[in-house]
């Protein structure tokens, strides 16, 4: 019915009616459809590229200790290698608490240091400013081994060694630069109106933070959260320095299924799965916040 | 108490004024400090006094220069030297090209892109340790699934053994690497080429540009700057090269794929030299500091205009 009733309309001027919005030109023809076949073909081969190595893991860790090194398809799915390293034969559960209670006491020390420190550099400017930005972006270029050695010895005399607050201190020193830079972008961004509303209404500075900063920056104190955890879980060079078995993370413990007769491959895959699986999903909750903070607001 | 009414903003003594910024920065800066500023001086410390572990727990007299004299005529420093520059160049183009290609294929509207692009993220996520098994996993030489795939596909490359070979070793390493971040990289330039406006490629496709001479003439050089910055960034990363070297290698085949992290971790940690490794990481410091130089003045320009 609407097909019949709007039909004439595009005869009446046929010349001068502009083409339909967002539709390719036809006339590119052959040319054109094999440029998109092979856009759809790069694509799958991007997502194979990008995808691939976890989906293997992720097959592999359900498969029976004698098909770990099949590459078939076809196997029954088991268990067997998350009950090996969850209170089986190989446990990490230890190192998994470990890199929980590491992760989250990393988050909650860091995070509040680092908001008030972005908001210190977001919304006043003083003698130092530009030079303690920038030294805090220098940090990040300080090897791992010139942190860790120092703080290897002086814990080892301190009694501090194999101990999650060890971990927690070294991590700091990566996690809030990282993080501060992160939080300066979003404070700002955010209005100062309401603010100097606060202010009006004669609301103090402590109050000021806590009752009207933090609900304002809530979305970028998540963001930062999940990089001071992710950074903290997959940290793997300060415990490898700094803890022996107590307080060993994860990522540390896989090394553990290096057996001398080889590797647990079935045993890796499920141990992988678990390091890997929780941060999949954070990174993908905060993908769009991972190239600047990566780049440290250098990239706007 | 009267004066509530209509409150100014409270005038501050002075020195309340200017102090308030830095009680803001304090706890953050202190926490830095702390963890960056004392090892790095503590290192520098120990860089000239005698001070082996299995000796003493305590450390010894002072050497002078003598460790820095021992690392810089050192073989192994070399050449770990010499694995670190070589990783961090294959693993920068690599990277840095991969992005690029993934970030030209996915720039456009299409639902298979943008799904692309929201899982474009993953790897990075992975923590690097775990890239390395992962990876050795996939190319053993006998079960892997990517040596499978290789030997089928491209069956006149012959049966490598992948970290059997120095050269092929060095390669699986940056592999690691270059999947983690060509993802993110091309991430990084599809917002770069987002910025870029439509009319300015329209223009020269209008003006008969070859889609060839307008990448080259137009879109690369508006993403220069942003490339520089990645290209540096990458290159910082991959000096700093230690865990996948653990997990993968071992630093082998032989000391193949030793990097500058992995010496000094090894001279500490295996035989316990903590004064020797503690000139070798403030080698380290001083080379990347140079780096971290370099880039801090690019990013205050760049600032600047």
């Amino acid at each position: 019915m609407t097909d019949t009733a709007v039909k004439p309309e595009p005869e009446a001027a046929p010349r001068q009616a502009p083409p339909p919005p967002r539709r390719r030109p036809r006339s590119r023809g052959a040319w054109a459809t094999v440029r998109s076949v092979a856009r759809v073909l790069t694509t799958l081969a991007i997502l194979f590229f990008v995808l691939f190595p976890i989906v293997w893991m992720a097959i592999t860790a359900f498969k029976p200790a004698r098909d770990a090194f099949s590459t078939s398809l076809i196997f029954s799915p088991t268990l067997e290698n998350f009950a090996a390293i969850l209170g089986g034969a190989s446990d990490l559960t230890s190192a998994l608490v470990s890199s929980v209670v590491v992760g989250v006491a990393t988050t909650v020390v860091a995070v509040p240091l680092a908001l008030l420190a972005a908001y210190g550099f977001s919304r006043y400017r003083f003698p130092g400013h530009r030079a303690m930005l920038l030294a805090i972006v220098a940090t990040q270029f300080i090897p791992g081994v010139a942190i860790a050695l120092p703080f290897l010895t002086l814990f080892r005399s301190l009694g501090l060694i194999d101990t999650h607050l060890a971990l927690v201190i070294v991590n700091l020193s990566i996690v809030v630069p990282y993080i501060t830079w992160l939080l300066k972008g979003f404070v700002d961004g955010l209005p100062t109106e309401i603010e100097e509303a606060a202010r009006i209404d004669g609301c103090g500075q402590v109050a000021l933070l806590w009752r009207v900063i933090t609900p304002l920056a809530a979305p970028g104190i998540f963001v930062a959260a999940v990089f001071s955890f992710l950074l903290a879980w997959n940290e793997f060079l300060f415990p490898t320095f700094l803890s022996r078995s107590d307080a060993e993370t994860l990522p540390v413990a896989l090394m553990t299924l290096v057996l001398p007769e080889g590797v647990a491959w079935g045993q890796m895959a499920a141990a992988g799965l678990l390091v890997m699986a929780p941060m999949l999903v954070m990174a993908f909750l905060v993908r769009r916040h991972f190239a600047e903070g990566m780049t440290m607001g250098a990239v706007k | 108490m009267v004066a509530s009414t209509v409150p100014p903003p409270r005038r501050r003594s002075g020195w309340r004024r200017r102090a308030e910024p830095y009680m803001h920065l304090a706890p953050a800066l202190l926490a830095i400090g702390l963890t960056t500023l004392y090892p790095l001086v503590s290192a520098l410390i120990t860089s000239f006094r005698h001070w082996r572990l299995n000796e003493s727990q305590e450390p010894g007299e002072f050497v002078g220069v003598d460790q820095y004299s021992r690392v810089f005529t050192d073989d192994t420093f070399y050449n770990s030297a010499w694995v670190t520059f070589e990783f961090t160049a294959i693993s920068v183009v690599l990277s840095v090209g991969i992005g690029l290609g993934i970030a030209l294929i996915l720039n456009n509207r299409t639902r298979l892109s943008a799904f692309t692009k929201a899982l474009l993220i993953l790897p990075f996520a992975v923590a690097p340790a775990l890239k390395g098994f992962s990876w050795r996993f996939m190319l053993n030489p006998d079960t892997g699934v990517y040596d499978k795939m290789i030997d089928t596909a491209l069956p006149f490359v012959g049966d490598i053994n992948w970290l059997g070979d120095p050269f092929w070793a060095l390669m699986v390493l940056a592999l690691t690497e270059v999947w983690g971040w060509a993802p993110l990289i091309a991430l990084m330039l599809l917002g770069g080429l987002g910025s870029i406006s439509p009319e300015v490629r329209e223009a020269a496709k209008l003006d008969g540009a070859s889609p060839w001479q307008e990448f080259w003439r137009v879109t690369f050089p508006l993403l220069r700057p942003l490339l520089l910055i990645i290209v540096f960034l990458k290159a910082v990363f991959s000096m700093k090269i230690f865990d996948q070297v653990v997990t993968t290698t071992g630093g082998g085949p032989g000391r193949a794929t030793e990097s500058l992290n992995f010496y000094a971790y090894s001279q500490g940690f295996t035989f316990l030299d903590i004064g020797y490794a503690s000139a070798v990481s403030w080698v380290i410091v001083v080379v990347l500091g140079a780096l971290a130089a370099l880039y801090l003045i690019a990013m205050a320009r760049q600032e600047a205009t």
